[in-house]
């Protein structure tokens, strides 16, 4: 205003009133600023994936040209699981000696606790009387071909639930694994 | 009696202090997030009660869609380069600057070896709507290409873990093909992804 006033008035008087410019406040209205920090912060908080995924380790048992020759496990220390299509498990235990009339047991079981887990302690307690240990147990987990990953990952995840030492995922090469795919109606390959 | 007088307060408060903490908070989360890959395909895994997380580097990821395709992906822009000069020599083919800068970028692919050239010439909208037809694992003609694939990374780099993500519907026998073709090439030991989940009573 001062100014505009001087240039009116032309070159009279010039310089004699010094030009004061009001002393603003410094301070800002940062509540829109913070708004938009919420806001910022609320989509990358959303877009952050703060569960990263596990990983389960597997080993797989060496091919078999170049396996150490291991002395053959007692049957009776063992349990099979096969994996079948529409999540079911054929489990059974094979005798030590199969002879003629032999009969095998196989029980088609689910993989919630009351299926599955229930079939594993059973084999456990059964192995620690017979054994004394139940990491004496070794259990064979074989897929089928219709089996998918989801049945592996539980099956897996069941031994370490379990406590079990000593499982390995075969391939169903067993006569008795044969039988058994073409009972239940599933290719074995 | 004098009536008390309340003086009257100004209803704004002091923003800086929140401001800070917001614009902190904010650098915290723009500098931890990492956002997801572009996937090739959407892959639904199984839940276990695995605890241990998935390595940050020297990670070759396999992933199998629930038809059965299967993906390849190396976690390191080095080695890919790496290994796509050994797949070049390998197949006799050549790669433009161009096309080595894409697959430089690709965190996984699922295309046969030799339509890979064609595979990178597509622009990026192209390749995205490309339904990719998965690795070829035939192994008619001695080795399939898979096995060239982890041979090659692996001598690459040697410290290269090998993840296997599968959908929790992938068939076994899909499965499977991948594992054979692992242990062909001597690898027995890998890991499954799978996401937490605790253990139901």
């Amino acid at each position: 205003m001062a100014e505009m006033n001087t240039s009116d008035s032309g070159s009279h008087k010039k310089g004699s009133k010094k030009v004061r410019t009001k002393k603003m406040s410094t301070r800002v209205d940062l509540t829109a600023m913070v708004d938009l920090g919420f806001l910022l912060i609320t989509f990358f908080m959303l877009a952050t994936t703060m569960n990263k995924p596990k990983t389960m380790e597997v080993n797989k048992p060496a091919k078999e040209e170049e396996k150490v020759k291991e002395p053959p496990i007692k049957m009776s220390k063992t349990a099979t699981l096969m994996l079948g299509a529409r999540n079911k498990i054929y489990a059974y235990v094979s005798p030590d000696e199969i002879e003629a009339g032999t009969e095998i047991t196989m029980d088609s079981i689910d993989y919630s606790p009351s299926g599955l887990r229930k079939f594993i302690q059973r084999r456990q307690s059964e192995v620690k009387a017979l054994y004394g240990d139940q990491d004496e147990l070794f259990i064979m987990i074989k897929p089928l071909p219709a089996s998918n990953v989801k049945n592996i990952v539980d099956v897996l995840d069941e031994m370490t639930i379990n406590d079990v030492k000593r499982y390995a995922i075969l391939e169903p090469n067993d006569p008795i694994d044969s039988l058994i795919a073409l009972q239940t109606g599933q290719r074995r390959k | 009696m004098p009536k008390v007088k309340i003086p009257r307060k100004s209803t704004s408060v002091d923003m800086t202090a929140m401001c800070d903490v917001a614009f902190l908070l904010l650098t915290f989360f723009i500098l931890t997030t990492k956002f997801k890959p572009q996937e090739a395909v959407a892959i639904d895994i199984p839940a276990s009660t695995a605890q241990i997380p998935i390595p940050d580097k020297d990670i070759m990821m396999f992933q199998i869609s629930p038809d059965g395709r299967l993906f390849f992906g190396l976690d390191d822009q080095i080695t890919r380069l790496k290994l796509l000069e050994r797949l070049s020599t390998r197949y006799e083919l050549q790669f433009t600057q161009d096309q080595k800068d894409v697959f430089k970028l690709m965190e996984s692919w699922g295309v046969d070896i030799r339509n890979l050239p064609a595979y990178l010439d597509m622009s990026p909208e192209e390749r995205s709507a490309y339904q990719q037809p998965g690795l070829n694992i035939d192994t008619t003609g001695g080795q399939s290409q898979v096995e060239d694939l982890i041979l090659f990374s692996r001598q690459e780099n040697n410290n290269l873990r090998i993840a296997i993500k599968g959908d929790k519907t992938t068939e076994y026998r899909h499965f499977d093909r991948l594992i054979q073709a692992l242990q062909n090439r001597k690898v027995n030991k890998f890991n499954l992804i799978t996401s937490a989940r605790t253990a139901q009573e």
